[in-house]
């Protein structure tokens, strides 16, 4: 045969198992995702929160290795409840008091208002007053809790939304499904492929930065036995990934299967989330306003509407949920939030089934 | 030689609406024609035959595999060419036939080595490597024919293949498929409104109306006329020979320029007769062919069939 023939030949060779056919809609998703220049910025920036974690690690290290700072520290706590505690017998004299303190106090005293508003930092501040074995345990799970729920999940949010909503919606309205379907693969592997696209970008920006940081604790602490300790921890950052891919993946790839315009399915999927946790933020605002409280003081976010309406933002779920996988709930406190994930992932799925099996259907 | 394809009694309906009625039918290898009518009931029946949809009842087999059992093993044996303008968004033309490979199970590398074969097989030169958002409709329907073959199928079903392609490509596609089934041995089916696609390249016709098989023939016999019959192209207008015929018992049809004869009659030496009597009138004959049956008389005979039994 000729060496430039270029008429028709056949093949043969060994085919890759149906099993594994998923991952190719999966690394052609990917791919072509990756061509947007602005994912590519903003994965770029969705690591900088990791810096900012990273020092915190580092700054533990150091105060775990000194033993006059964790003295200090228990002083200066020692101290600052006891100035928040002083009663001069009057609120206008107890007023003036705190107002006169002297501006290094003043600011301490921000910040131990700012970190009051952290979830559950009084357990991370009562580990560091008395240091012990699990005191890296603890302030770490604490910091990659926190890493996970502020910078990263609102990443994901921008992220998501701008991946997800075009990976069906495109294949609807260029009826790519009989292209995809006519070959042997089914709604299973379809699914799983274009789940599998957002399922990695989150991975990359939640669950790898997490990992690493952990590596990063476990370098600085120049002990071995402390893996022994907190051997668990990456089995939580897995776990807590997991519980941030399942609903947000299913979610935003059902809105993407809703419609032929991925414009639609973005909208819905920003509506989607800030709804839900506007319409909380809201009630937090009115609880401030009858207490005459900071909006995230303890007495306004222990308060039942608060507690109660939490439910209503999927933001306040997820990280609920992630609270109980961090280890610092209590599964009988989170039932409600991981009932309703599960539930919108489920209703999710079942749609996303039902709308991909359409086109092929008539 | 099994059948290709054999179905029996398949009915599908959707809701209230029968979309196929009791279709039983056997193709055998080469190149099947599917007619019908708009609403005939051609998509459904490719998806049926893929796997894609089920029936409501009956049964068949597609390359020795059963129907509604076997989907994925019948779709990873066929390569299949929507009729529809569908690509897979975001990709390059070479890639999207690479990405058609992979999924029916070819490894990535040879994919890729594979689709530029076949990309130079279609005849698509350097435009592969553009985005298929940025093709004509007619180099979509390159790609879609080249991710249909790409996997090296045996049996290869083209909806509507030629539409929307100008004359030269029209011809250069039938001939890809001709080769594909003479030297590369592979079956197709071809569904299609244009029936000159047909009478050039197919062996078979299997006309659909109604959701219901109306004629399933092969194209020779199809061809056939029921008496003999030759068509005779003469100079010009010749009135007293055309009368003679007709006098000698034989049918006449002229064509509306008058030079064009269809002669038929049951008569051995038909076209001796002809002969004898074009030289008795002094008639110069241009050309003398034993006629053929037109493929859309036949089809057009067939949908009213279909209609008269509706009503």
């Amino acid at each position: 045969m000729p060496i430039h023939k270029v008429g028709y030949r056949g093949w043969e060779g060994q085919k890759i198992p149906v099993s594994r056919r998923w991952w190719i809609i999966s690394r052609t998703g990917i791919r072509v995702v990756l061509r947007s220049r602005w994912v590519r910025r903003l994965m770029f920036i969705c690591f900088f929160p990791v810096l900012y974690w990273g020092l915190a690690v580092f700054v533990l290290e150091q105060y775990m290795a000194q033993p006059d700072l964790q003295e200090n520290l228990s002083k200066t706590t020692e101290q600052m409840r006891q100035i928040q505690q002083l009663d001069l017998g009057n609120r206008r004299d107890n007023r003036r008091f705190r107002r006169n303190l002297p501006p290094e106090v003043r600011r301490l005293q921000r910040y131990q208002e700012n970190l009051a508003m952290l979830p559950k930092s009084d357990i991370v501040i009562d580990a560091l007053q008395s240091p012990g074995a699990d005191t890296r345990h603890i302030v770490w799970s604490w910091l990659l809790m926190t890493f996970f729920r502020y910078p990263q999940s609102i990443m994901l949010l921008f992220l998501v939304g701008f991946i997800a909503p075009g990976l069906i919606s495109r294949d609807v309205r260029s009826r790519a499904f009989l292209l995809y379907f006519s070959r042997p693969i089914g709604r299973f592997e379809y699914i799983l492929g274009k789940l599998v696209v957002p399922a990695m970008f989150i991975a990359f920006i939640t669950c790898l930065p997490a990992l690493v940081l952990y590596v990063f604790g476990v370098m600085l602490s120049t002990e071995w036995s402390i893996i022994g300790m907190t051997w668990d921890i990456p089995f939580r950052i897995l776990a807590a990934t997991l519980i941030l891919i399942l609903p947000t993946a299913s979610i935003a790839l059902m809105l993407s299967s809703l419609t032929q315009e991925s414009r639609f399915a973005t909208f819905a999927w920003f509506a989607l989330w800030i709804m839900g946790h506007g319409a909380w933020l809201a009630i937090v605002l009115s609880q401030a306003v009858s207490f005459r409280e900071p909006p995230f003081s303890e007495q306004v976010m222990n308060s039942p509407l608060v507690e109660n309406w939490s439910l209503i933002s999927l933001y306040n779920n997820l990280g609920d949920v992630q609270s109980w996988v961090f280890g610092f709930d209590q599964f009988s406190d989170i039932w409600p939030s991981f009932m309703i994930l599960s539930f919108l992932t489920l209703v999710a799925l079942l749609v996303l089934f039902r709308q991909v099996s359409a086109p092929t259907r008539i | 030689m099994p059948p290709l394809i054999a179905v029996q009694n398949i009915v599908k309906n959707y809701r209230r609406m029968r979309a196929l009625n009791d279709v039983s039918f056997e193709i055998q290898p080469g190149i099947t024609g599917l007619l019908g009518p708009n609403g005939a009931g051609k998509s459904t029946l490719i998806k049926v035959l893929m796997g894609l949809v089920r029936v409501s009842s009956g049964s068949g087999t597609v390359l020795g595999n059963r129907l509604g059992k076997q989907g994925r093993l019948i779709r990873s044996k066929i390569g299949y060419m929507p009729e529809d303008d569908c690509y897979i968004p975001g990709l390059k033309g070479v890639e999207a036939v690479q990405f058609s490979a992979c999924l029916a199970g070819i490894p990535a590398t040879e994919a890729l080595r594979r689709s530029h074969e076949i990309l130079d097989f279609c005849g698509m030169k350097q435009e592969r490597y553009r985005e298929i958002e940025t093709y004509s409709t007619g180099m979509r329907q390159k790609i879609k024919f080249a991710a249909a073959i790409v996997h090296d199928p045996e049996l290869l079903i083209f909806d509507e293949p030629t539409a929307a392609l100008d004359p030269e490509e029209r011809d250069n596609l039938l001939n890809r498929i001709q080769i594909l089934c003479r030297d590369a041995g592979k079956s197709v089916l071809i569904s299609t409104h244009i029936l000159p696609d047909v009478q050039t390249i197919c062996d078979h016709a299997l006309i659909l109306a109604s959701g219901q098989v109306r004629l399933n023939e092969s194209l020779e016999v199809l061809n056939r006329p029921t008496a003999p019959t030759i068509t005779v192209k003469l100079a010009r207008q010749e009135t007293a020979f055309t009368e003679d015929l007709q006098r000698l018992g034989l049918q006449v049809q002229q064509d509306h320029d008058f030079r064009h004869l269809k002669v038929s009659g049951d008569r051995e030496n038909l076209s001796q007769l002809v002969w004898k009597t074009a030289q008795q009138n002094g008639v110069s004959i241009h050309a003398l062919s034993p006629a053929k049956n037109s493929l859309e008389e036949i089809f057009m005979s067939a949908v009213e069939e279909a209609n008269v039994a509706d009503s």
